[in-house]
């Protein structure tokens, strides 16, 4: 039972960092990034493949997860920044569909379909077990206070109130002569980082990765997790990420409840309820639960 | 050369499919501007709606129209419940809703009809031969099909009176609710006619290949990519775009691989975005 409340609150907090990079990018800046799981995905196998064929230490392939997926966000940054919002979804959307079919058939690289196994764990050392488990989650835990504490620093800096200022108004930071471009360039490759040091985090928990995790279907999950907690507030995306993972088990164990459902069926029921959530979160309480409750 | 060819025709065929999901993206990004983030999904549904159609009946055209008619009808719901009371928010709103939407269709087709591929039972026929090029007969009445919807569409939009409204709230929604427009009928419309589009093109793509839950999602990024290429909110462009597309991506398969065929839409879209932003034929309309 520890072991299996472990095991939650790790995956948790890895969602919650991945929440906390689409609020930097969304909640705060306004970018309508579609295609957060494609730097999840680019995080997760530099990891992996760094650990494993590569043969380097761990934190090297961390450190590798975060700055390859910041350097994969400044091209798209580049390319799209300038477009509209909504053409903005669109190419980072495709973004991470190439990303996966990228790591689908460069074989030599990522193994395609059969994917990378034997990823080492975190703190092997400590023994399987608790002892470990512990270690992990305490040091996802201290990376997602990192994170938290930097964007507490970053919403009260002058850079903070320039990437706020041009979500509310990007008319408004132009004609002050400033360029949102670069703005944006920054906060997307920042919010990316935080998205591979996610994947880093996910290679080595699960221990093994294919392509088919790293679906579209992950980016909405996130998508969900921030809308349902409240656009834009920190304590929404961790709150957004705690339900969302309470969605995802608890449509594990309504399986053992409800007889007569297959697994695959249940895959599908998951991508109704995500859908679902999506549509009545914005119809009804666009402002999430940790909203403002007076404004609607 | 025979084997180019044979490329250029499969290429042709599936370019209609992708002009016309272009076609339903580029009506409705036009009309209630936003992507419907839906539209490969209702694809999928008129798919089904075929299939189901057609192993009841027996006959192909009852099946096709059942589809149709589905997408129509799961169109103008969406309108219904959710869309037109999103109609003065954000675009965030609008897509993350469609996207939404989206999901439920594909759960309920998933949870209807399970995850295994299936097949329309029609009969196998022998291609033609012209000098060695093999034709098979049932794409020229697959195109044939598509050309037909596509005559449908582009008569209802410059032949009638609800087209004509539907192209001034395109043009100037303002405007056009002065001048006496119903916005919520011309709303209606878009909504089922984009739908219908979307379904047959799903028809066509599973008589072509297998149909499947995920079917309709994969052609999402070739249709955006043609819809953009065509120019946003251009009917036309989105169609001759949507051929481009289908034709380069069927001669790129030997050079790069059938996997990265999909990646083609992606990089076209980029360079389109970057090089020309308003599209082959669209205005001079601001998309930055």
């Amino acid at each position: 039972m520890e072991a299996y409340l472990a095991a939650i609150a790790a995956i948790a907090l890895i969602y919650v960092l991945l929440s906390l990079g689409l609020t930097l990018h969304y909640g705060l800046t306004g970018l309508i990034n579609f295609g957060h799981v494609g730097f999840f995905c680019i995080g997760a196998y530099a990891a992996a493949i760094l650990s494993t064929t590569g043969g380097m230490p761990i934190v090297v392939g961390f450190v590798a997860a975060a700055v390859l997926a910041g350097l994969a966000a400044w091209p798209i940054g580049l390319v799209s920044l300038r477009l509209r919002d909504d053409y903005f979804a669109i190419v980072t959307l495709g973004f991470s569909e190439t990303v996966r079919l990228v790591v689908t058939s460069e074989r030599w690289l990522t193994n395609g379909v059969q994917g990378i196994p034997g990823i080492p764990r975190l703190f092997e050392g400590l023994g399987v077990g608790m002892p470990s488990a512990l270690a992990i989650l305490g040091v996802l835990l201290a990376v997602n206070a990192a994170a938290v504490w930097l964007f507490f620093r970053l919403v009260k800096s002058p850079f903070g109130r320039m990437i706020e200022a041009i979500r509310d108004n990007e008319e408004a930071v132009r004609a002050l002569g400033k360029d949102p471009a670069r703005f944006k360039i920054r906060v997307l490759m920042l919010g990316a980082a935080l998205a591979g040091i996610a994947g880093a985090f996910y290679a080595h928990y699960i221990g093994y990765i294919v392509p088919d995790q790293f679906i579209p279907l992950v980016t909405f999950y996130v998508w969900m997790a921030i809308i349902m907690g409240g656009v834009g507030r920190i304590s929404g995306a961790i709150v957004g990420s705690l339900l969302l993972m309470l969605f995802l088990e608890g449509s594990r164990f309504l399986r053992d409840v409800v007889p007569f459902i297959s697994a695959v069926d249940m895959a599908s029921v998951r991508i109704g309820a995500v859908g679902l959530a999506l549509v009545l979160f914005t119809l009804y309480r666009p402002q999430g639960l940790m909203g403002d409750y007076t404004r609607r | 050369m025979v084997f180019w060819i044979e490329l250029l025709i499969a290429g042709l065929v599936s370019g209609l499919v992708i002009g016309l999901v272009a076609l339903s993206i580029t009506l409705v990004f036009g009309i209630a501007r936003f992507p419907n983030a839906a539209t490969g999904d209702t694809m999928t549904l008129g798919a089904y709606g075929a299939l189901a159609g057609h192993a009841a009946t027996g006959s192909m055209l009852i099946g096709g129209a059942i589809g149709a008619l589905g997408g129509a009808a799961v169109g103008l719901a969406a309108y219904a419940l959710v869309f037109r009371r999103l109609s003065n928010r954000s675009t965030v709103a609008l897509l993350v809703a469609s996207i939404g939407i989206g999901f439920i269709i594909r759960a309920g087709l998933s949870l209807a009809f399970g995850h295994t591929q299936q097949v329309f039972q029609v009969p196998l026929v022998r291609p033609w031969r012209f000098q060695g090029v093999r034709i098979h007969p049932n794409d020229l009445r697959l195109a044939a099909t598509a050309i037909a919807s596509l005559a449908v569409v582009f008569a209802t939009l410059y032949l009638t009176p609800i087209g004509r409204r539907m192209r001034a709230v395109a043009d100037d929604p303002a405007l056009a609710r002065v001048s006496g427009i119903s916005p919520v009928r011309v709303m209606v419309a878009l909504w089922l006619l984009a739908g219908a589009v979307a379904a047959v093109a799903g028809v066509i793509l599973g008589l072509r290949t297998v149909v499947s839950p995920e079917m309709g999602w994969e052609m999402l990024l070739p249709g955006f990519a043609a819809a953009i290429l065509g120019g946003i909110g251009n009917p036309a462009g989105a169609v001759v775009a949507g051929l481009i597309i289908g034709i380069a991506q069927e001669m790129a398969t030997p050079v790069v691989g059938f996997t990265y065929k999909i990646a083609l839409s992606f990089v076209v879209m980029l360079v389109v975005l970057l090089v020309r932003p308003r599209g082959l034929f669209g205005r001079v309309e601001g998309v930055r």
